[in-house]
């Protein structure tokens, strides 16, 4: 270290400083600052400053506390569902076959398609009237008549959370697979000479050393989960009634459908700090390997 | 060609960590200093210091008479060779040999003309459009030394730089190594952690523990008058031992006395221990310091046993008890000694170390030669 | 034995990832008549690439309240007027998307060097900075957003889209490069210095041709992140002229009289050019993800 190194090292930082000041800090710090304001761009001339009277406001609200209790359900059913096919995939993909490299590729491809596009998709997959999933079951006499999917609010929640896993699944088994590759074969080999069958070893080896990789891919996609709005939006808008009005819904509506700029940062903010929390472990878990 | 000074040079880290304390240093011109001492003793530090990779944090450094302590590293006249190498992986050998040249601006007809020289030089011709990772690990160290040696630099630092090859490598390139300081005629400093390579190479070796300078001198003057017990044991293999016992006077001689043993010190030893009758010490003797032909006499032979044979080829080394403690010699071949056997070996006291028995401060030399 | 079993595992797997793909193209491909068939043709039994032409050449068909209602004469499908902004929102998708990929790159290519290489004062506290804006939800930053491009007089222009963008893409291409930079030797950085290197001549010449995988994977992440980008985009545009394709997409499905067909023809192409460059950079993408996510 020097004061040459400093000052380089100062300028070369200078550029992100600067991006994530204005784009990223400057706007939390400045979301709170609005969040105390009674701000309705229905009313644009008179904007009272209401202390935390906002967060008052949405903890009232029992729309609220509904949208966090499906906030949590969306992200819990997502995030198993997610953690389990991720394993089985790289566990699948962990192994040495042919096709191994065609399949690795073609795991990408639900990663790459746009949220839109994965929307819109499923939307039509599931589809009332000409759906694939009624055609399917319908064909497999699962069904004896076509069924209302996305409109049925016991089952819209689930729904979207399938097309919210098909989309995260690849993320979540490349970091698996990490995890698997760094496990060392020794181990394997040790555990056969004491006598362990497959499953023995899957349980006493394997899981255990994908602790690890399992919590990265739990916060992450938690926080994936909670923040989630594309799909929201081009599913269901909310409905059917206020079936999938999830958190991130609330924001949205609050703030560009009823235009209450007040009440919707705090909405936005509290949604933060709940992430903010999740994220702390992550960080704790990355920054120290920096 | 350069003096390099370092005057109470400092170096601590942001956490606390001093890696030097307050080190002086004064490199004569077109010397080959080695800076010679364990792992984190504050040798690379050093290094880096001159090189301007890193900055003092007390203290000052000087090239002649400019004050260097500011001057980031890509604007001395230095050059330097890594343990690692640390070749450019993506450029060919011509390129790596080049790039110094390069980025300083010389015109491309001398550039060509200096690559060209050193890769000859140094045997690499035929490697000049190959890759790194085509070459073995002697043929990487020699495109180090090329890149190196191309600039003509006015202080040549090494750190490590033959650590990374085998044995048999090793000793040739230390001849090549002092061969390139002959005729580059240009300040050299040397950081290696083998008392091997410090002996063959160096003008002077700096010995380094914990940031602290132990000794400065030649490779002679370290190798037998080391300061303390620190220097003493880091050169010599296998390492000088150490019999702890009293000074003790009789007869106008000055005697080394533990227990039953008693070595007469030479007479040259008497101006400096005179008067210390009884005070604790450490005797030091170099492995080599038997006399396995001459006749014991009295006051200049060991009596013990031998407790191990270990023959290395050439020689052997002798485990040896003596008054309870156990020393290693090596003696010739064709001596015939066996295990459990009680001899008397013959020892050269000429030769011997006195150390203060809790300081580990030699009481012969202040380490000023 | 374990043969047969990874084979069926991999029969499984391949459909749980392309069925709905593969539906989805099929679906594009057929006609108003079929596709309203019950049960569906998984298989279209008369492929058309009509709903595509209405995409490319759109501006001869327009299609009035009525007709659509009816059916377009002139195709058949139930096509709308706005399928002729498709392809210019597919132009406006790849220059945020470019403009993103270049600016990101300028600006976190010099800082992910000196977060790796360079041992100074706030080192530490700039990473976990830089980690702390990657977890910000974007949908809280689209209040402050809407009023900082309100003042700036960029809404519904794509330099709105430009700036919101760097916010989230920034931090992992940070991340990414200081996991990669970090993986290469110290030594290189010295030498390049000793060989007469400034920092960033060190950063130009020496680095970043060694880094270029793990550029290719933040110009691949930062393209695909631009490309996909909803939530911002619906906010900050509101005329074709600025619009993406996600929103023109997206505007599709929530218009119950527009022909399935189309829509999925839409889904189809706003889907070919990002699963184009992450099938072809598999590996480049893998080793991103795993280094953005692991390494660090």
């Amino acid at each position: 270290m020097s004061r040459y190194d400093q000052m380089s090292a100062l300028g070369l930082l200078a550029p992100m400083l600067v991006v994530l000041l204005v784009v990223a800090v400057f706007p939390v710090l400045y979301s709170f600052w609005v969040s105390l304001f009674d701000l309705k761009l229905t009313r644009p001339h008179r904007v009272p400053f209401v202390w935390l009277a906002n967060y008052a406001t949405v903890f009232q609200d029992p729309l609220f506390w509904a949208s966090v209790w499906r906030t949590t359900w969306f992200t819990v059913i997502s995030v198993a569902a997610i953690m389990v096919i991720a394993l089985l995939a790289a566990l699948l993909l962990n192994e040495e076959f042919r096709g191994r490299r065609f399949l690795s590729a073609v795991l990408l491809v639900p990663w790459a398609i746009p949220y839109v596009a994965n929307g819109l998709m499923w939307k039509w997959i599931y589809d009332s009237g000409y759906g694939a999933l009624n055609g399917l079951l319908f064909q497999l006499d699962f069904i004896d008549k076509y069924m209302v999917w996305l409109g049925d609010s016991e089952k819209t929640l689930a729904l979207i959370a399938n097309a919210f896993v098909w989309k995260e699944v690849p993320l979540a088994t490349i970091l698996i697979l990490v995890g698997l590759k760094s496990i060392p074969g020794d181990l394997y080999s040790a555990a056969r000479v004491d006598g362990a069958n497959v499953w023995r070893r899957f349980v006493h080896i394997t899981l255990p050393a994908l602790r690890p990789s399992f919590m990265l891919v739990l916060i992450y996609e938690a926080m994936m989960a909670i923040r989630h709005f594309d799909l929201f939006f081009i599913l269901t808008e909310g409905g059917p009634a206020e079936a999938s009005h999830v958190l991130a819904w609330e924001v949205y509506v609050e703030t560009f459908r009823k235009l209450s700029f007040g009440t919707g940062s705090a909405l936005a903010y509290i949604m933060a700090i709940l992430t903010f929390l999740l994220a702390f472990a992550l960080i704790r878990a990355l920054g120290k390997k920096l | 060609m350069a003096r390099i000074r370092l005057e109470s040079a400092g170096k601590r880290y942001p956490n606390g960590f001093a890696a030097l304390e307050s080190l002086s240093l004064d490199i004569r011109d077109k010397e080959f200093v080695v800076l010679l001492g364990p792992s984190g003793c504050g040798k690379s530090t050093t290094l880096n210091l001159v090189a301007g990779l890193e900055e003092l944090t007390s203290g000052s450094l000087y090239f002649d008479d400019a004050t260097m302590n500011a001057v980031p590293a890509h604007r001395r006249d230095v050059a330097m060779v890594f343990q690692s190498y640390a070749l450019y992986p993506h450029k060919s050998v011509y390129e790596n040999i080049a790039f110094g040249l390069r980025m300083r601006g010389h015109p491309a007809g001398e550039i060509e003309k200096r690559v060209r020289d050193a890769a000859r030089r140094l045997e690499i011709e035929p490697l000049l459009e190959r890759r790194p990772h085509q070459l073995s690990g002697g043929q990487r160290q020699r495109v180090a030394l090329g890149r190196a040696l191309v600039r003509q630099p006015a202080v040549f630092l090494m750190d490590e730089p033959l650590s990374n090859l085998d044995a048999a490598l090793r000793i040739a390139m230390r001849a090549e190594i002092k061969q390139l300081h002959h005729t580059m005629q240009t300040t050299f400093v040397y950081v290696t952690h083998d008392q091997a390579e410090a002996l063959t190479l160096a003008d002077r070796i700096v010995v380094m523990r914990d940031g602290v300078i132990q000794q400065i001198g030649s490779p002679e003057a370290i190798y037998d008058r080391p300061r303390n017990t620190f220097v003493a044991s880091f050169l010599g293999n296998p390492p000088i031992n150490y019999l702890e016992g009293f000074l003790r006077e009789k007869e106008n001689q000055i005697c080394f006395a533990r227990g039953a043993l008693s070595l007469i010190l030479p007479r040259q030893y008497s101006e400096r221990l005179r008067g210390q009758a009884g005070r604790p010490v450490k005797l030091g003797l170099r492995a080599e310091e038997v006399d396995e032909h001459s006749v014991p006499r009295a006051g200049e032979t060991l009596h013990g046993r031998v407790s191990s044979v270990l023959p290395v080829g050439s020689d052997q080394y002798l485990g040896f008890e003596v008054e309870g403690s156990l020393l290693f010699f090596r003696v010739g071949r064709d001596l015939r000694h066996k295990e459990g056997e009680h001899v008397a070996l013959s020892v050269n006291v000429n030769r011997a170390q006195i150390f203060d028995a809790s300081t580990g401060e030699s009481l012969l030399w202040d380490g000023s030669a | 034995m374990k043969r047969i079993f990874l084979f069926c595992a991999s029969t499984v797997f391949l459909v749980y990832v392309l069925a709905p793909v593969a539906w989805l193209v099929s679906s594009s491909v057929q006609q108003e008549a079929e596709i309203t068939s019950r049960p569906p043709h998984w298989i279209p039994r008369e492929p058309t690439l009509e709903n595509f032409e209405a995409i490319f050449a759109a501006k001869e068909k327009q299609v009035t309240y009525e007709t659509r209602r009816q059916g377009d004469p002139a195709t058949g499908g139930y096509i709308p007027s706005t399928a002729r902004n498709l392809v210019p929102a597919m132009w406006n998708s790849l220059i945020v998307a470019v403009a993103v990929v270049i600016l990101n790159l300028v600006v976190s290519v010099p800082a992910a060097y000196a977060m790796a290489k360079i041992r100074f004062v706030g080192r530490s506290a700039s990473i976990y900075f830089m980690l702390t804006t990657r977890v910000i939800p974007d949908i809280a930053l689209v209040v402050p957003f809407f009023f900082f491009i309100h003042k700036l007089g960029l809404l519904d222009h794509l330099g709105s889209l430009v700036i919101t963008y760097l916010a989230i893409t920034v931090p992992f291409g940070v991340f990414i490069l200081v996991g990669y930079f970090e993986s290469l030797p110290d030594e290189l950085d010295k030498a390049a210095r000793i060989d007469g290197c400034s920092r960033l001549q060190t950063l130009l010449r020496v680095y970043l041709p060694l880094a270029v995988p793990s550029l290719v994977a933040v110009v691949l992440f930062t393209f695909l992140t631009s490309w996909n980008e909803f939530l911002l985009a619906l906010m900050f545009t509101q005329t074709p002229a600025s619009q993406t394709m996600p929103i023109i997409v997206a505007a599709f499905t929530s218009d119950f009289t527009i022909s399935f067909s189309f829509i999925n023809a839409a889904g189809v192409l706003a889907v070919i050019p990002p699963v184009i460059l992450a099938v072809v950079f598999e590996r480049y993408i893998v080793s991103g993800l795993t280094a953005g996510a692991v390494k660090g």
